[in-house]
């Protein structure tokens, strides 16, 4: 499986200023939570293509893609399973159930459940992007940037830093027990819940160990010595940089728009109401299509005025 | 210049001292090695240096203790972060940021200096450690060794003028180590930076120092320079002395015409040469373990996904012995011993434990026959005391209490744990966790006993008691399987040694065929008797015991 953590690599979005890929990523995540229209959640989603292909990461979201479709297949199954919504039945239970009635699986509860899904793979995706393609620092400096107490910053980026360091302890605190006689993963649920509470514990003993060092290490460090802090790696916004921001926010001002008008809204139950857009209403979606691409021919833009 | 006179320090909490009346001058340029039993004070002494000790731990602080002229007791760390820079043991623990670069800004950023003075700084950096192509690196990708030089350029970053290092090797493998003290001569040689080192290892470090110090029960107890302090009464001191120096004191008992001690194989082999005239020849005659394998390993193989770790391993363990596993960093040691016990199952291949499949059986119902001793004693402590520790793994076993009681007090005497008996075990030094980790396996009389790189970090008089200890477990026909790179103790205690390199088994058998002539993995007192050999002296010679046999 490959490694879905931030690699240096020399391509146009990785090059664009992490500040320009969370605002184009974060109006991305909030689109697909406020549209409910298929077709604008599936361009959300096409949209991801091209910013992965030209990131040089498609192996990786690949993989991350594959465990999103059965999170969705999951979604779609469940939302058929319990939601008897709908007019369109396609199954139906021999039997009835208290205070539910007929157990049926209807045509609008697998729609709802696929639209669901592809919202979550579209979240999902956008995660995998930005995860592969900022790099934590430059997190850490635009949440800086956004005033955030600096502390604050620190303590949640020290902490994403040693979860792979909890997740080695957690084994080997396992097998610690393990090589004392526990079967920790046999005996029913409430002795498999007590043993693995006492690896927590151990756990935490060891965290504060640590919390103890990694503190040491950066008073040893001049941390917090009271000078005004500065910052080597700051997130600078050059012209260039402000004006592809600027093309990256656009999508999530328009999309507000289009919402705040009343479109790219979409009726599941009791019946599934048309797909298709009446009059000039094709034209919203087509203006989405040409705004949230519009950072890739920037992208470019920007490399070829950093060598000139 | 250090100057501390009268300091004594006892932690909130702590009945004893740590610190007990230290007077000492350090000139700058001096490279000294601090050494000494583990809880004798060495890491307070050095923390005492930056202000860890008294600000940042708190305390009973009394006495003087001023660096470069600042009154440590007045001046906190932070502000003393650029004349006395600090590495300490764990390098995991103590890089905070993601990649190498901003590890070496983050004390220059949090002094506020300019950015285009951080530039400067984190070039001179990279250069002066020799990580330049590390510079875009990440940090959790980076080995032992390579963390340990990161931490180091972070602090020089700062134009320290005094490095102070707890221990820095004493978690990397022998040839990083050996990467990271040349740095340090390279830095007090070329920068005429002042060096404080921590190292229980002192064949490692001896002939680079200018200035020895032990300490013990929170006091110096000998200071002076290498030659000095060890060719002195040692007895007390609780160091282990290279084996060359020990050779050379013992023979200099003997032979007036010897002076001076020689810090260096090749130092011993030149004063050796100059005085050797009759050799007694020898045939070392290694007594064999019994011929029945206690453990089989048939064609194993092991692949973590599709990177195979293990290729085709077989190997025959016998009962009553006493193996060494050796090798480089990842090649396969701690996966192939954790087979032995079930942690891991072969993904081809076979174990068989007296005859019988391991992968039939759990890690938890294997433990009553290999008991397996983790590297880190904190992976074995979950008890709230010592007691309830060590009588786990038999309340586990539902053992009957009064048999429980029985082999807990066992255990406490043969460890000398008995006045920790109702301590939390978490709360104790790394020496006394390490027996409490090592009694907690052993109560349950295991016939084979695993240990993974145990004597790592541990001083001189721990090492010693638990190379004596394993010695009689194992004539008691139990089986003795340990990881290390500690050469000179399996040179003492092995019989076998097996040699892993990219997860095949490269040599394998007894240990003086394996050991001497070696390149890198022979003792000290073999690299001295192959350079003998023309004397007479057998080229198969790895102990001062063996040594002295043939010209004491």
């Amino acid at each position: 499986m490959p490694e879905l953590s931030y690699r240096d690599k020399d391509t146009v979005i990785h090059a664009l200023s992490p500040l320009v890929k969370l605002a184009w990523g974060g109006g991305l995540v909030v689109l697909s939570l406020i549209f409910n229209h298929p077709v604008y959640i599936l361009i959300l989603f096409l949209s991801i293509i091209p910013m992965v292909r030209l990131a040089g990461v498609g192996r990786e979201w690949a993989s991350t893609l594959k465990f999103a479709l059965w999170l969705g297949l999951s979604i779609i199954v469940i939302n058929a399973l319990f939601s008897y919504h709908g007019d369109h039945v396609l199954i139906a239970a021999p039997f009835r159930l208290p205070a539910v009635g007929q157990p049926v699986i209807t045509l609008e509860a697998i729609a709802f459940g696929a639209v669901m899904a592809l919202k979550l793979v579209v979240i999902i995706s956008v995660f995998t992007l930005i995860n592969l393609t900022v790099h934590p620092d430059d997190i850490m400096a635009v949440l800086l940037k956004m005033r955030l107490p600096y502390k604050s910053v620190l303590v949640t980026s020290l902490s994403t830093r040693f979860v792979p360091c909890l997740v080695e302890d957690m084994g080997r605190i396992s097998d610690g027990y393990r090589t004392r006689g526990v079967q920790l993963d046999s005996g029913g649920w409430f002795k498999k819940i007590k043993n693995r509470g006492k690896i927590t514990l151990a756990l935490l003993a060891n965290s504060l160990d640590r919390a103890v060092q990694v503190a040491e290490a950066m008073e040893a460090r001049a941390f917090g010595n009271g000078k005004k802090r500065v910052f080597y790696k700051d997130i600078t916004i050059s012209k260039m940089d402000a004006v592809t921001l600027g093309v990256g926010i656009l999508p999530l001002a328009a999309g507000i728009a289009v919402r705040v008008l009343g479109f790219g809204d979409y009726q599941y139950y009791p019946k599934l109401s048309s797909i298709g857009f009446g009059g000039w209403e094709w034209a919203l979606p087509a203006i989405m299509i040409v705004l949230l691409a519009a950072v890739v021919p920037l992208a470019f833009l920007k490399r070829r005025v950093e060598f000139d | 210049m250090i100057r501390i006179r009268e300091l004594n320090f006892t932690y909130n909490g702590a009945d004893k001292p740590a610190l007990n009346n230290i007077n000492l001058t350090i000139e700058d340029g001096q490279f000294v090695l601090l050494t000494g039993a583990s809880g004798g004070g060495k890491s307070t002494l050095c923390r005492c240096f930056n202000g860890l000790v008294p600000h940042f731990y708190g305390g009973k602080i009394s006495g003087k203790a001023e660096v470069q002229g600042m009154d440590i007791l007045e001046t906190p760390p932070k502000e003393l972060a650029t004349k006395v820079g600090m590495v300490f043991q764990d390098p995991e623990n103590q890089l905070v940021t993601t990649d190498v670069e901003r590890e070496i800004a983050f004390g220059l950023e949090n002094l506020g200096y300019p950015k285009n003075l951080i530039a400067r700084r984190i070039e001179e950096a990279l250069d002066t450690a020799g990580i330049a192509h590390l510079r875009f690196a990440r940090n959790n990708e980076l080995s032992g060794g390579e963390k340990q030089k990161v931490a180091i350029a972070s602090v020089l970053a700062l134009h320290p003028e005094i490095l102070v290092l707890d221990e820095p090797t004493s978690e990397l493998d022998p040839q990083s180590a050996e990467e990271v003290l040349r740095l340090l001569e390279r830095l007090n040689d070329e920068l005429g930076l002042t060096v404080i080192l921590i190292e229980q290892r002192l064949d490692r470090v001896v002939h680079l120092v200018d200035r020895l110090l032990v300490m013990g029960g929170g006091k110096i107890i000998a200071d002076g320079t290498p030659g000095e302090v060890m060719n002195g009464d040692i007895g007390g001191l609780g160091i282990g002395l290279p084996p060359v120096i020990r050779l050379m004191r013992e023979l200099k008992s003997h032979n007036a015409a010897l002076n001076g001690l020689p810090l260096t194989v090749k130092d011993a082999r030149l004063r050796l040469q100059k005085v050797l005239r009759g050799v007694k020849p020898v045939a070392f005659t290694d007594a064999g373990a019994s011929l029945e394998p206690v453990l089989n390993i048939d064609k194993l193989w092991f692949a973590y996904g599709e990177r195979a770790v293990l290729r085709n391993i077989n190997l025959d363990i016998e009962r009553g012995g006493f193996i060494a596993v050796m090798g480089r960093n990842a090649s396969g040691k701690t996966t192939l011993v954790k087979q032995l016990n079930g942690l891991l199952k072969p993904t081809k291949g076979k174990i068989r434990l007296d005859g019988v499949d391991t992968r039939k059986s759990t890690a938890a119902d294997l433990s009553r026959r290999v008991g397996y001793v983790f590297q880190n004693p904190n992976d074995h402590l979950f008890a709230d005391t010592v007691e309830d520790e060590i009588a786990f793994s038999l309340r586990n076993r539902r053992a009957d209490e009064a048999q429980i009681a029985r082999a807990v007090e066992g255990m406490l005497e043969e460890f000398e744990l008995g006045r920790y008996r109702k301590s939390y075990p978490r709360n104790l030094s790394g020496g006394e966790k390490q027996r409490v980790a090592l009694a907690s396996v052993l109560v349950g009389e295991p016939e084979v006993i695993v240990l993974d790189e145990p004597t790592r970090g541990m001083d001189y008089v721990l090492k010693k008691k638990l190379i004596s200890f394993l010695d009689d477990y194992r004539r008691q026909g139990n089986t003795v399987i340990m990881v290390s790179h500690d050469v000179e103790t399996i040179a003492e205690c092995a019989r076998r040694v097996v040699l892993l390199s990219e997860g095949r088994v490269v040599v394998e058998g007894n240990k003086r065929d394996v050991l001497a002539k070696a390149l890198l993995f022979s003792p000290q007192i073999n690299r001295l008797a192959q350079a003998l050999s023309g004397y007479g002296v057998a080229d198969t010679t790895l102990t001062v015991g063996e040594m002295l046999e043939q010209i004491g």
